[in-house]
């Protein structure tokens, strides 16, 4: 045996020892052990150094809200810094490390700010290194942070795997202590879907800790039974090591389940972390209590922790935190720990209790031996790494106690985290003299020591009963459940105790950030009273533990300094995390490629296979130029597309456009309505550019629509508005005209679309369609089914975007590729070439299209030059009557025009502003900005489209571009935004 | 001149054909499903539905208020539209290279799916033959329970690569495979 760990006791299996390492040292410890109780066990009370001053600290506490006992555990890029050694549970192998500490945990150089301590009191930084202000991100702050910190992350990649699920119940249980265990019996007893989380290994919460008998068995045996019976029962999902860390809207509930986190080599297949989301009908928060430690001199000393710590560790894990044991405690838990230790053979020195009046049955309790100082407090300890006594004052006399732990208690706080996480505050309450939790409706509710009560058998009650009034309300016929009788409860009454008159030394109030009691007294001093402003003066209940233990006190001291009652102090915000979630577990598997879904054009394959450079366009990954042999920028392969395309014929994937098909008798009508411009004597066979705006007359989106039949029409959008389009059109239907009889469905994914542009496009398309395509058969905005030869049935329409003769062409998905990849082949005499978003782009500036690049949610349809797009005879539209709006119809606004560089060589680029010539480079001399711009291969220059003041009346004005940014100003002259047949001749040929 | 055009499945890009057997757990690409969109207009709403229900070989699949996909595996899609096209009040498109057809079976179905899809799939919420359209690995597309523990997949087919490799990831744990079928 090490020298705490008792010969007998439990719950520990000691058949099954486990090596594991402390700073390098090989150590041994039991499965069902945790780190700290294992390193506890080991005679290592020493774990930790504290943020600021360096001082060393050992575990306060036996579960998650432990604030001192941080380490990083694993090596390499598994290390996982400040993980909380008292909730880490020990395998075989685990390698752990102290942190904040140079060069060892028990010589650290960095505990000479201990020294420096009276000049290091809360707001030290922010006062003393105001000047001069470029320093303190430069210079202050990194070396603050040097010297005062937690563990540090691992910058390696993170090698293992993290998913996120979803379940749903009726019940969600949080806790597995007697509470939560009884209440989940209950609710599955009635039928109803529960799931019983807890953050534990071992499901049992406090039954672990306890030597009560519950039902004629030993608590810790009570709890397995019932365990043992929920596990038979299929309506019934216990979620081990799974911590509930948020409440969010609609009873969704997160929760972070460690799958891999207590081996040494985590399987691949499997993931470390799962995150879960929780929906469930009804919630019981059966999260316990926390008890809190006392504010005194040197009570962050190694060796110092809660009573029930030490309950816990002896109870649960057969190991002694001490060989002799003082208490210092205002109520029945130091009382109930000392009569345990008692029990177990420990000396247990003296109880030290402020109150004068303990209850008898307390006194009883501790037994006749054991030594009581009622009215008497600890003011300071004694000891350097680790504890070795303590002062105890009475009435002005002072008495030093050796000691090797000091065991205290200052009453239980309700643990209402979850609660409060959704606006709700803590409500004091007088009598339990703790914060209770709000009432935030029947759906969710506290139940057990949670919702206030200290005694085990009220507890299992409670937990019974809330549930099946939730089942109950849930429409379940539940019956009450029978309560197991409890042998050998306490009594848990407390008095109040804030802060310890006379201390001596540091009083630690927070001790994971060093904050003291005169830390709080400062920050009342200088007017950070309101207890937000506090929390942020002093850094108190911050960092990873959240002031889960000192928070309260905190607000007690406060109160105690202002003469308020907690009640006025009030408390700081509660928000998720309950306890840290790592950021792999948050991601889950979406990570490097996965982080969102990609879309596919049909065309993809042969995309590729021409050697295509893809671009993501939101979702998609579309073909953005083809380079071959020998073309050394991307702007050669792009200047040969649009050369080709003018001059033969070139091929673009357009299969991302959005596609809706649209039916009905009134599809005309609503089409009509949605687009600003005429729709309804458009004839079957013929497709229409169509312009739509918003509500505000303010362009939406533009696109073709074509009627294949009287009351089917096919409408393309723009890829980036496909989905908003959609949403927009379902509205329409919806809301604005569910009088008309109008359906329709996207049928983006259907079809491979291919434009196939240029003078010889005829030619080649000819040879693959059955159909007449002669001018006369087939003319310009000619939209219809044809047959391919083979008999593959496809939609071919006459448009173009690159001001080219033009077709669209159309096939199933499937076929895209086989389709393409015969377009290609029946071109190949005329010189056809693949082309991409980038040629396409050059070859709609040049023709003086526009795109979103100008529909950028400002332009008005008059303003790129569309305003015949506004078909004002028609009785509405959306769009018109706030069309005419005096701001959208004002004489100066910005209109759409082209630029040329003055000098041939000049280039202009996109999001440069426009200036007039001559003037000074400035925004308030602001004249408009460049939107779109290229090299023109077909013109042999720089070009761009642009928004200039009252544009349309200045061509031929010079006008500077001027480019911040780039630092470039370059002299362009104002033209037509037209710079290829702007008379349309290729189109109709 | 006649010619003759290959029908390529999207996940030809990811299934390579040397899949390993097929695990209890298994992912299924079903090659060339015939699938439609029906759309009933206003009045016919619940004709459309209960005619949807009366042609053999159909599957319907719920996608909104009065929209569903018929979805046949031993029909051609011109079969199908032809028999859809006659029900009165409805409009109808062909889906079938839009949409992506995938059917994961196995006691674990429900495990992988919990991964993919917010929706509660326990048979007393989601029983067989119930689909609803719903996010299945960030898509939008649509679930349905074919039998205990069977359930088919629809997904656009731009979407339907990333649907596939994420199921298949969040499928790891349960030994699931893949592959046409």
């Amino acid at each position: 045996m090490t020298p705490h760990r008792l010969s007998t006791g439990g719950l520990v299996n000691r058949a099954m020892p486990l090596r594991f390492s402390f700073d390098g040292k090989p150590l041994k410890g039991f499965a069902g052990d945790t780190l700290s109780s294992a390193l506890l066990a080991n005679g290592q009370m020493l774990m930790g150094r504290s943020f600021k001053y360096h001082r060393p600290r050992g575990p306060v506490t036996a579960g998650s809200a432990e604030p001192n006992a941080l380490v990083t555990l694993g090596e390499g890029a598994r290390s996982e810094p400040n993980a909380r050694a008292t909730v880490a549970e020990l395998y075989e192998g685990m390698a752990a490390r102290s942190q904040n500490r140079w060069p060892s945990l028990s010589y650290d150089v960095g505990s000479v700010n201990s020294l420096f301590s009276p000049f290091l009191s809360a707001g030290f930084y922010y006062k003393t290194f105001m000047w001069p202000a470029s320093f303190w991100e430069k210079v202050y702050e990194p070396l603050i942070r040097r010297a005062a910190g937690l563990g540090r992350a691992v910058m390696a990649p993170d090698p293992d795997r993290y998913e996120k699920a979803w379940a749903h119940c009726d019940l969600l249980v949080i806790g597995a202590g007697p509470t939560g265990l009884m209440a989940t019996l209950a609710a599955a007893r009635a039928g109803l879907r529960v799931i019983l989380a807890d953050e534990d290994f071992r499901q049992g919460g406090s039954l672990l800790s306890e030597t009560a008998v519950v039902g004629g068995l030993p608590a810790a045996d009570f709890a397995a039974a019932i365990l043992a019976e929920l596990e038979t029962l299929s309506n019934v999902t216990l979620m081990a090591r799974t911590t509930v860390f948020g409440w969010y809207d609609d009873m969704v509930f997160g929760a972070v389940e460690k799958v891999q986190k207590h081996v040494a080599l985590p399987d691949p297949d499997l993931p470390v972390e799962r995150v879960w989301r929780i929906v469930a009908k009804r919630a019981l928060l059966a999260t316990g209590a926390e008890e809190r430690p006392l504010a005194f001199g040197g009570n962050d000393r190694p060796g110092v922790m809660t009573a029930g710590a030490a309950r816990t560790y002896l109870n649960r894990y057969g190991v002694a935190v001490g060989r002799k044991v003082a208490v210092f405690a205002n109520g029945g838990s130091g009382y109930r720990t000392a009569a345990d230790l008692t029990a177990a053979g420990i000396d247990v020195t003296a109880i030290i209790d402020p109150r004068t009046e303990i209850s008898r049955a307390q006194v009883d309790l501790a037994g006749e031996s054991l030594r009581i100082l009622s009215g008497a407090s600890v003011t300071a300890t004694r000891g350097r790494l680790g504890l070795a006594g303590l002062v105890a004052e009475r009435s002005g006399h002072e008495e030093v106690i050796d000691c090797d732990a000091l065991l205290m208690s200052g009453g239980w706080s309700p643990v209402v985290h979850l609660l409060c996480q959704r606006g709700r505050k803590p409500v004091w309450s007088v009598a339990h003299q703790a914060f209770l939790a709000p009432d935030v409706g029947a759906a969710f509710v506290p139940a057990g020591s949670a919702a206030g009560l200290a005694r085990l058998s009220a507890c299992l009650r409670d937990g019974a009963e809330k549930a099946v009034a939730l089942a109950r309300d849930l429409g379940f016929a539940a019956y009450d459940t029978d309560i197991p009788p409890v042998e050998g409860e306490y009594d848990p009454a407390f008095a109040p105790l804030w802060y310890v008159q006379g201390s001596k030394g540091k009083a630690f109030v927070d001790f994971q950030n060093d904050v003291t009691v005169g830390d709080l007294s400062l920050s009342q001093r200088e007017a950070f009273g309101h207890i937000e402003h506090t929390k942020r003066y002093t850094t108190g209940g911050m960092a990873t533990d959240q002031g889960k233990l000192g928070n309260v006190n905190t607000i007690g001291i406060v109160s105690g300094m202002r003469g308020v009652s907690p009640e006025a102090v009030g408390t700081t915000t509660f928000r998720p995390f309950y306890t840290p979630v790592s950021f792999g577990a948050l991601a889950g598997t979406a990570r490097a490629e996965q982080a969102r879904p990609t879309r596919r054009s049909p065309l993809h394959g042969w995309a590729a296979r021409h050697g295509a450079v893809f671009v993501e366009a939101g979702l998609w990954h579309r073909s953005a130029w083809f380079p071959r042999a020998g073309e050394k920028t991307w702007r050669e392969a792009v200047d040969r597309e649009v050369l080709t395309v003018r001059e033969n014929a070139g091929l673009c994937d357009v299969s991302t456009l959005g596609k809706i098909e649209i039916f009905g008798t009134q599809a005309a009508e609503f089409l009509n309505r949605v687009y600003s411009n005429a729709f309804l004597k458009l004839s079957v066979g013929k497709a229409r550019y169509g312009l739509m705006l918003r509500e505000d007359g303010i362009v939406f989106d533009d696109g073709t629509t074509s009627r294949l039949g009287p009351n089917h029409y096919v409408m393309t959008t723009t890829t980036a508005y496909a989905a908003e389009v959609m949403a927009h059109l379902d509205y329409c239907a919806q809301v604005l005209f569910p009088e008309l009889d109008v359906r329709f469905a996207s049928t983006t994914d259907q079809w491979a679309q291919m434009s196939l542009a240029g003078p010889k496009s005829r030619i080649i398309l000819q040879r693959l369609v059955e159909d007449d395509l002669s001018d006369s058969a087939f003319p310009f905005l000619a939209a219809r089914e044809v047959t391919l030869k083979g008999g593959l049935a496809a939609r071919l329409f006459r448009i173009s975007f690159s001001g080219e003769l033009a077709y669209e062409l159309a096939v199933p998905a499937g076929f895209g590729e086989a389709v393409a990849d015969h377009l290609m082949e029946a071109g190949r005499e005329d010189g056809i070439c693949a082309y991409g978003v980038e040629a396409l782009n050059v070859l709609r500036i040049e023709k003086g299209h526009v795109t979103h690049s100008e529909l950028d949610g400002r332009t008005t349809a008059d303003d790129v030059g569309l305003g015949r797009m506004m078909a004002l005879q028609k009785p509405d539209f959306i769009g018109k009557r706030l069309s005419t709006r005096f701001g959208l119809t004002a004489a100066d606004r910005l209109q759409m025009v082209g630029l040329k560089p003055i000098e041939p060589d000049a280039e202009i680029r996109a999001g440069a502003h426009l200036l007039k010539e001559n003037a000074k480079p400035s925004t308030t001399n602001d004249q408009g900005f460049v939107s779109s711009a290229c090299y023109s291969p077909t013109l042999g220059r720089h070009i761009a489209l642009a928004l200039l003041k009252s544009g349309r009346e200045r061509i031929g004005e010079k006008i500077l571009v001027w480019d911040r940014l780039r630092e470039s100003e370059v002299l362009a002259e104002v033209c037509s935004p037209v710079f290829v047949d702007p008379d349309n001749l290729k189109l109709r040929d | 001149m006649s010619i003759t055009y290959t029908h390529r499945h999207v996940l030809e890009d990811h299934i390579t054909g040397f899949e390993a057997r097929p695990n209890v757990n298994h992912l299924s690409v079903i090659r060339r499903p015939a699938m439609a969109v029906v759309l009933a207009h206003g009045g016919a709403e619940s004709d459309v539905d209960l005619a949807l229900d009366m042609i053999e070989g159909v599957s319907k699949r719920v996608c909104g208020p009065a929209e569903w996909l018929a979805v046949a595996q031993d029909r051609t899609p011109e079969s199908l539209l032809r028999a859809l096209t006659s029900i009165p009040g409805a409009s109808v498109l062909d889906g079938s290279d839009g949409h992506v057809l995938m059917r994961i079976d196995g006691p674990h179905a429900r495990k992988v799916l919990a991964k993919c899809v917010a929706v509660d799939l326990h048979p007393d919420v989601f029983p067989i033959d119930m689909s609803a359209p719903m996010l299945i690995a960030h898509v939008a597309g649509n679930l349905a329970r074919t039998g205990e523990n069977s359930f088919e997949i629809i997904v656009p087919r731009s979407f339907a690569g990333t649907v596939f490799e994420e199921m298949k990831e969040m499928g790891r744990d349960v030994a699931l495979t893949a592959g046409f079928g």
